[in-house]
């Protein structure tokens, strides 16, 4: 009998945010079907080095394994990608796992993405529906709105596409290219319209739409195809019309 | 809601204006300066007298500094600190947009040296008064010839990009369709800079006037 498949891994480790990184490497059995997440499971059940030494699992996130949570982006090969999605097979060896670089790292994998979701709420990106009283039914909106809006709220907060965006950076505070679609999203729909302004606004503030400088790499690293780069192209327009507005007529 | 007025950040303002700046009045004096000086694929006559009216334009070091040199300044001085700001990453994501926005930075810079030499010595060392001989004498340097090769390349590539970039910025091409048409003006844009900012060099450096005949004729 022939020897067993091998599946060589090489994962970036830090144990804490403040500790210094460094590289382990691991051989797993090979099986049909495997994904990167699958391999650190593997590694989880038995966590012992490539030259036998034992160590501690690697930690990384991860919960719907069909790339919908968003939580399971990292480096795979020097690319961002979802983990989830990731197959084996198409992927040559050894595979290079480091965390996400433009985001703390809190253990190995696992970093800590608090930017974006505190971007978010700096552009508002719900739509609020609670009062002190029933607000009750909202505007209906026209089925040609809702064509536009359905890609762009399959949005999962993953990161990539600040990951790969030259712009995003220690030196700059540049939301992203998730955010400023997320604007579009909200403004988009008739009770979300209601905040547009301080979305806009909020968009021209420091770290935002005007630090896109057009590299275009977001759309090609998002893993749900979002059109990001009609969104930016779109919210650019309509803030610069804004501001002008607001300039020449208070 | 109240209507209160929307206050753009200063650097969102600051922002829009470099992109603004590269094309008007940047890039239409890019136009403009290339279309004056094909006048030397006319003839050496027709090219000093174009020069002469452009050098005997009313207010002139006022119109140079705020059509011109202000506003290349200021496209070129900001841009050096959005290029410091941004991290590029074309190593690994060799894609043609990250690949445009590298090279922008670069040909920028190299426009940037360019046109500062190319002002310094055509417009001050000559006190504002350059003729087809002085540029014709400068390109018998070979070194300055390359310069001057490099030079046009870099600004019809900056030119091009720019404009892509610009519709884009602005909104003005939103769809990926409309971004694909803008991205083949700016290629057309670079490449047809380019081949008249050669022609240019070219009729400088042989004495080659190929549209001179028309002037003869009459
Ligand atoms: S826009 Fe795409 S790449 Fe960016 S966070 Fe959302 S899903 Fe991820
Ligand atoms: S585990 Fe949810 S996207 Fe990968």
């Amino acid at each position: 009998m022939g020897e067993t498949k091998k599946v060589i891994l090489r994962v970036k480790r830090q144990a804490g945010p403040k500790h210094a990184p460094r590289w382990e490497e691991f051989a797993l059995n090979w099986r049909p079907a495997m994904n990167v997440i699958i391999c650190l499971r593997d590694i989880a059940e038995n966590p012992v080095t490539r030259d036998g030494k034992k160590t501690t699992p690697v930690t990384y996130e991860s919960n719907c394994l069909e790339e919908v949570c968003g939580s399971c982006a990292m480096l795979i090969n020097g690319k961002a990608r979802m983990a989830c999605s990731a197959l084996v097979d198409s992927l040559p060896q050894p595979i290079r796992l480091e965390p996400l670089s433009k985001f703390p790292v809190v253990r190995d994998l696992a970093v800590d993405r608090s930017f974006m979701f505190e971007s978010l709420k700096r552009v508002k990106a719900w739509i609020p529906i609670d009062g002190t009283y029933d607000l009750g039914e909202g505007p209906r909106m026209a089925p040609e709105t809702q064509e536009q809006a359905y890609p762009l709220s399959r949005c999962i907060s993953c990161g990539n596409c600040l990951e790969v965006c030259p712009q995003v950076n220690e030196n700059n505070a540049f939301v992203g290219a998730a955010i400023i679609s997320q604007v579009r999203l909200f403004n988009m729909h008739p009770t979300g319209a209601m905040h547009a302004r301080e979305r806009l606004e909020a968009l021209m503030g420091p770290g935002g739409i005007a630090d896109c400088a057009n590299a275009q790499n977001c759309v090609k690293a998002c893993p749900k195809e979002i059109p990001l780069t009609e969104s930016i192209a779109e919210m650019n327009r309509q803030a610069w019309k804004q501001a002008l507005l607001g300039w020449l007529f208070g | 809601m109240s209507a209160a007025a929307t206050r753009p950040d200063r650097s969102y303002l600051l922002r829009k204006l470099h992109s603004l700046s590269g094309i008007v009045p940047v890039g239409a004096f890019l136009a403009e300066h290339f279309w004056s000086n094909s006048y030397a694929l006319v003839g050496v006559a027709k090219y000093n007298e174009k020069s002469q009216e452009l050098q005997t334009i009313p207010f002139r070091v006022i119109v140079e500094a705020a059509v011109i040199w202000l506003p290349i300044l200021y496209h070129g001085g900001y841009g050096v600190y959005i290029w410091l700001k941004g991290k590029s990453n074309v190593s690994d994501y060799p894609w043609v947009g990250n690949w445009l926005y590298t090279l922008q930075r670069y040909t920028g810079l190299v426009a940037f040296a360019f046109i500062g030499w190319h002002v310094w010595t055509e417009r001050f060392l000559t006190q504002g008064k350059s003729t087809y001989s002085d540029v014709e004498h400068a390109l018998r340097n070979p070194y300055y010839l390359a310069f001057y090769v490099i030079g046009v390349l870099a600004s019809s590539f900056h030119l091009g990009v720019g404009i892509w970039n610009f519709l884009c910025k602005w909104g003005l091409a939103a769809t990926v369709q409309a971004q694909r048409a803008a991205g083949k003006l700016g290629a057309t844009v670079g490449f047809v800079f380019s081949l008249v900012g050669i022609l240019i060099v070219v009729s400088f450096r042989l004495n080659w006037h190929p549209f001179g005949h028309f002037v003869t004729l009459k």
